[in-house]
């Protein structure tokens, strides 16, 4: 006889999931691995000469490059001898400032930072999060793709998400050659939705550069950094190159972090028997030793690794607090799909949507799965309502607020033209009304007339031979009648003559001044401190349309 | 309480400068002249210290000007002195480890974007030999005076050959 219970639990969603037990030698374990080197570090004349049990002579490519330029030397002796239990007590301790903690995280090794996070527990992981990260307040990221890489959809869906909160947006390609027209389609729509919301698009590290370089961006962030010298060979860098690489943004005025995750060296074969936090912790003093201000890190696009491991995600929560404790932005994935569970994918974001971090998704989709061209998000534009109430049954901020659908039919509406007008005074192949049409309505790009791809692509390799840039966005868009989008995309490449986006953890309002870890930093220290929702924000967040008013009664 | 008596120096400067009748430059620049936290954003409290690498003060940049095609897309750059003050306002708040990328930056913004691009794709793994990695940095430090990128070139050059990560025949 079969149980009818059991049946019924093996037809659910969960059970659809991978899972897989620990195996320690190969890396197959999130963190507190017994294979885990003992922190240690020894320092002569001015030198790190030994870090975590290996001497100078055996360091690898990374032990160099994080023994050179991640670990401030002054304090170091004395950060590396302390409990990492007692460490571990002060970050939960509200009587140890933000200040204090970091003296002694910036000053100790990748090992010793596994260490001390690996006494907490998720609560505890959760508490070091609302004091440690960089910015007082927190914010959101989506993502803005199509499988047709249609781009009057991309700018409609970025003006959806503008109105509906997000800080920064970020697409991608299906076919490489489309990224200049998803990128400026994705800046424009966004200025049409909200000005002062930057934008990104994912693709290879030298081409994602140029873009950038070009004004068709403003920020980047897949700089992608791994945890063993093989993997980072693999990934066809080296901590050196990236490090250039990151020069190179700031030399420009764009904005970038570096991205990393727990999971990536094990599915890439390379994990050296290690845990896979410990191997984040070395990417994180990476990135610290880069110079770079921040990091998209939390498994990422790797998480069915470390979720399918006890403990796994935990440890994503872990890593994006040793981002914390290394004083870098965090933007916390909550990005890729990874489980057939509504609740287990809930249960993965609850550390950083309850706790705050600096952007909580590293991509929500602001489109149906089936649009999403990074695999898929944990969230996407069907939860829209659902995270909206989830703020309003916590009293949280997630970065996101409830709209009127007038609102975001005229916001969509507005990006399609402006885009429309743009692609005209540009000698672009048209946008038609009906695609116009379409986008105001669309759900996704079932909902999108097909576009003639060839031109598209021709037109694109002729665009970028002449060499337009994004002043001539600005004075496409003037031309065309949209002289507010315009206003808009002139005041985004203002912003790079300044640089005060460059650092740590920015976003901008609507009126395009800068809060950052500089001028709004984290003063969590307890009960009523740090962020709390003024009083107009939690009007936005808790009056949803479909709430029934007593008064209505 | 340094905060609070750089605080204070500000708002004497301020004030000072205003009863001289000098309200159009409210510059908040400390003794040392030296960018800190209480100056940032720069944009808003410092723009008269600021100029595109063309030579324009941040103050002069318009739309209107954009639009007539008195500014180009080579105006819209940051220039080396004002990531030198970024980096300042970055020391101040204890992330020099940013502050050396940001100063790292500065002495790029003289390289042009395509050559830029071609050192970058040189540092990746098994495309340079050690002399062409010398011969970059070299030229980085001779040609543009970009020191610490040059060091750091240098140093790649170093760990690549003990790693045996150069270029192979």
């Amino acid at each position: 006889m079969k149980s009818k219970r059991f049946e019924a639990l093996a037809a659910r969603p969960v059970n659809q999931d991978g899972y897989v037990q620990e195996w320690p030698e190969v890396g197959l374990i999130a963190m507190n691995s017994p294979f885990d080197p003992k922190p240690s570090i020894k320092i002569e004349g001015g030198r790190i000469v030994e870090m975590d049990g290996k001497t100078r002579a055996d360091f690898d490519m990374l032990d160099t490059f994080i023994a050179d330029h991640a670990i401030r030397l002054g304090n170091a002796e004395k950060a590396m001898a302390m409990d990492s239990l007692d460490i571990a007590r002060k970050i939960v301790d509200i009587n140890v400032s933000r200040d204090e903690i970091l003296d002694i995280t910036l000053s100790v090794t990748p090992a010793k930072l596994t260490e001390i996070v690996g006494n907490l527990n998720i609560v505890e992981i959760m508490m070091g999060m609302t004091k440690m990260r960089a910015r007082l307040m927190p914010a959101n990221q989506c993502h803005v793709t199509n499988v047709k890489d249609n781009p009057v959809q991309i700018a409609a869906d970025a003006a959806e998400a503008a109105v509906r909160g997000f800080a920064e947006m970020e697409t991608t390609v299906g076919i490489a050659r489309y990224a200049p027209f998803n990128a400026m389609a994705l800046f424009v729509g966004a200025q049409a939705g909200r000005p002062g919301i930057m934008t990104q698009c994912a693709l290879e590290e030298a081409t994602e550069l140029q873009l950038g370089m070009r004004g068709f961006t403003t920020y980047a962030e897949t700089i992608s950094v791994y945890g063993t010298e093989p993997v980072f060979m693999d990934g066809d860098d080296t901590p050196y190159s990236k490090a250039f690489l990151a020069s190179c943004y700031a030399s420009r005025g764009l904005k970038m972090r570096f991205t990393s995750g727990t999971g990536s060296e094990v599915q890439m074969g390379y994990a050296e028997g290690k845990s896979m936090l410990y191997l984040e912790a070395r990417c994180l003093a990476v990135t610290k030793g880069a110079g770079v201000q921040g990091t998209q890190n939390g498994s990422v696009s790797c998480v069915g690794v470390p979720a399918g491991v006890p403990g796994g995600i935990r440890a994503i929560a872990a890593e994006n607090l040793i981002a914390m404790l290394l004083d870098l932005e965090s933007t916390t994935s909550n990005d890729q799909t990874f489980t057939h569970s509504d609740l287990r994918r809930v249960a993965r974001s609850v550390p950083q949507l309850f706790s705050g971090t600096d952007y909580i998704c590293s991509g929500y989709s602001a489109t149906p799965n089936y649009d999403n061209m990074f695999a898929g998000s944990n969230w996407d534009a069907d939860d829209y309502d659902d995270w909206n109430i989830i703020q309003r049954d916590m009293r949280i901020d997630g970065g996101l607020q409830p709209v009127k659908e007038d609102d975001v039919i005229k916001a969509r509406n507005k990006a399609a033209r402006a885009l429309q007008g743009m692609f005209r005074e540009l000698g672009l192949p048209p946008i038609t009304d009906e695609e116009v049409e379409a986008a105001t309505y669309a759900r996704g790009s079932e909902d999108m007339p097909n576009r003639n791809v060839n031109e598209d692509l021709k037109a694109i390799e002729d665009m970028m031979a002449r060499k337009v840039t994004g002043v001539d966005f600005v004075k496409a868009l003037d031309k065309a009648g949209f002289p507010d989008v315009a206003q808009n995309i002139y005041n985004m490449l203002r912003q790079k003559v300044a640089g005060d986006y460059l650092h740590t953890a920015s976003i901008f309002d609507k009126d395009f001044h800068v809060y950052s870890g500089v001028n709004a930093p984290n003063d969590y220290h307890g009960p009523m401190t740090g962020y709390q929702l003024s009083e107009e924000r939690w009007e936005q967040i808790k009056n949803i349309p479909n709430a029934i008013r007593p008064e209505d009664i | 309480m340094d905060q609070e008596l750089l605080m204070k120096q500000i708002v004497e400067q301020v004030m000072a400068a205003m009863n001289k009748g000098t309200v159009s430059a409210p510059s908040s620049t400390p003794a040392g002249g030296r960018m800190t936290a209480a100056n940032y954003p720069l944009a808003e409290k410092e723009a008269a210290k600021i100029k595109t690498p063309t030579g324009k003060p941040f103050s002069s940049l318009s739309y209107e000007k954009v639009l007539s095609g008195e500014l180009t897309s080579d105006d819209m750059r940051i220039s080396p002195e004002t990531l030198e003050y970024q980096a300042q306002v970055a020391e101040s708040v204890n992330r020099e480890a940013f502050a050396g990328n940001l100063r790292r930056a500065a002495e790029l913004i003289a390289v042009p974007d395509e050559r830029l691009l071609e050192i970058y794709n040189a540092l990746r793994p098994y495309r340079s030999t050690k002399q062409e990695l010398i011969d970059i940095a070299n030229e980085l430090d001779g040609k543009y005076g970009a020191k610490t990128a040059a060091g750091l070139v240098r140093e790649a050059a170093e760990v690549y050959e003990k790693r045996d990560r150069l270029k192979k025949f």
